[in-house]
């Protein structure tokens, strides 16, 4: 499935993903591929991204996530590729 | 003589001039690529949230959310944001967007609505002060690297009183960024909303609830609008900038060409009448 991490300031990820593991509002979701369309809100914490090559991880806060033919959106006020210590 | 001097004179300054709107325009280009990129990265954020919006958007949605209220009748009060630049040496970028603020105001007074101003950069608030307005708001901190968060404290009083009825509508004046010689000044309504198209029916799952929802996404959407129109003004006001300092840069250098030419016949009318002075003298001696 396709992702997008989305900041009001730009595009901070574009990809595919095996799985998507994102900070709701009431606690982490995870995503696979062919998961029915759904939107949430966010909560503040760490986005993880699976893909066949590794996990990228973002620092998000505030904001959605929506899903939907296949294609996962993180619509986040804040969205930043965290460091090292957040993706452990 | 002096007439070679004055001309020669006025060369070396044109010269000088022109030397520095190259520069100019150069900095304007280089400043242009960097605000345009950022207004191109601001939209796909900016696509994804009308999308959400349109898909949830529901009339009934407009009883509950004060930030959906429409005002019964005539509006009463309407906060007008300005968005100019803080420097000048941009060509007619200003004065559109102030002749448009104008007429807004004219158009909105005329109707008997009390309009609020509020300003940001320099050259529309010293404009309107010297024309004797007040301004609720100034802010001339903004310049061309426009944040979120700036967006946010410009937005977010406004978004409050909106909702508790003090202001009927939030408009702003601001230069659109179509591409870099096209700018035009625009007028954007932030509040009340307007209404959605109706967007397609995906049977979302929707958590906590579709209320819940609205309820955090409009309030990211009036500062996203805000956000953008002010990354827009400070691209367009580069773009702006550039034309000027090209067309300013060009006339330098008409204007070089007509006095050099100028200066060249000058000094050849004078070499001629000295030799003829000269062979006049040699013939009055051998007289």
């Amino acid at each position: 499935m396709r992702i997008t991490v989305l900041s009001p300031e730009q595009s901070v990820y574009e990809g595919d993903a095996n799985a998507v593991v994102a900070p709701a509002y009431d606690g982490q979701v995870g995503i696979l591929p062919r998961h029915a369309p759904f939107v949430t809100l966010l909560g503040d914490g760490v986005l993880t991204i699976r893909d066949s090559e590794g996990t990228h991880a973002f620092r998000v806060r505030g904001g959605f996530l929506q899903v939907g033919d296949d294609t996962v959106k993180v619509v986040a006020e804040h969205a930043e590729t965290a460091g090292e210590e957040d993706a452990a | 003589m002096a007439k070679t001097r004055e001309l020669k004179r006025r060369i070396h300054s044109v010269e000088k001039t022109r030397q520095i709107t190259k520069t100019m325009e150069m900095i304007a280009t280089s400043r242009l690529k960097r605000t345009q990129d950022r207004v191109v990265a601001a939209r796909p954020y900016a696509a994804a949230l009308a999308e959400v919006i349109g898909t949830l958007y529901d009339p009934r949605l407009e009883e509950q959310f004060p930030l959906l209220r429409y005002p019964v009748g005539d509006p009463k009060r309407v906060a007008l944001v300005l968005i100019t630049s803080n420097r000048g040496l941009c060509g007619s970028f200003n004065a559109n967007l102030i002749r448009m603020a104008r007429d807004r105001i004219a158009e909105l007074e005329a109707r008997g609505v009390e309009v609020e101003l509020r300003g940001v950069g320099r050259k529309g608030i010293g404009y309107f002060k010297y024309m004797g307005r007040s301004f609720a708001e100034e802010r001339l901190d903004i310049g061309d690297r426009p944040t979120p968060e700036h967006a946010a404290e410009l937005v977010e009083p406004l978004m409050r009183r909106f909702e508790e009825g003090e202001l009927d509508a939030v408009e702003v004046v601001f230069a659109r960024f179509d591409n870099p010689v096209s700018t035009p000044p625009t007028l954007l309504r932030l509040l009340p909303i307007a209404r959605p198209e109706g967007g397609q029916t995906v049977n979302y799952i929707l958590r906590p609830s579709p209320q819940e929802i609205v309820r955090t996404i409009l309030p990211l959407y009036v500062r996203n609008g805000m956000y953008r129109a002010l990354v827009e003004s400070a691209a367009s006001e580069n773009g702006a900038r550039r034309t000027a300092m090209k067309n300013a840069t060009d006339s330098a250098g008409d204007m070089i060409d007509v006095l050099r030419r100028n200066y060249n016949r000058a000094r050849q009318s004078q070499i001629t009448q000295e030799l003829a002075e000269i062979v006049g003298g040699a013939e009055a001696l051998k007289g």
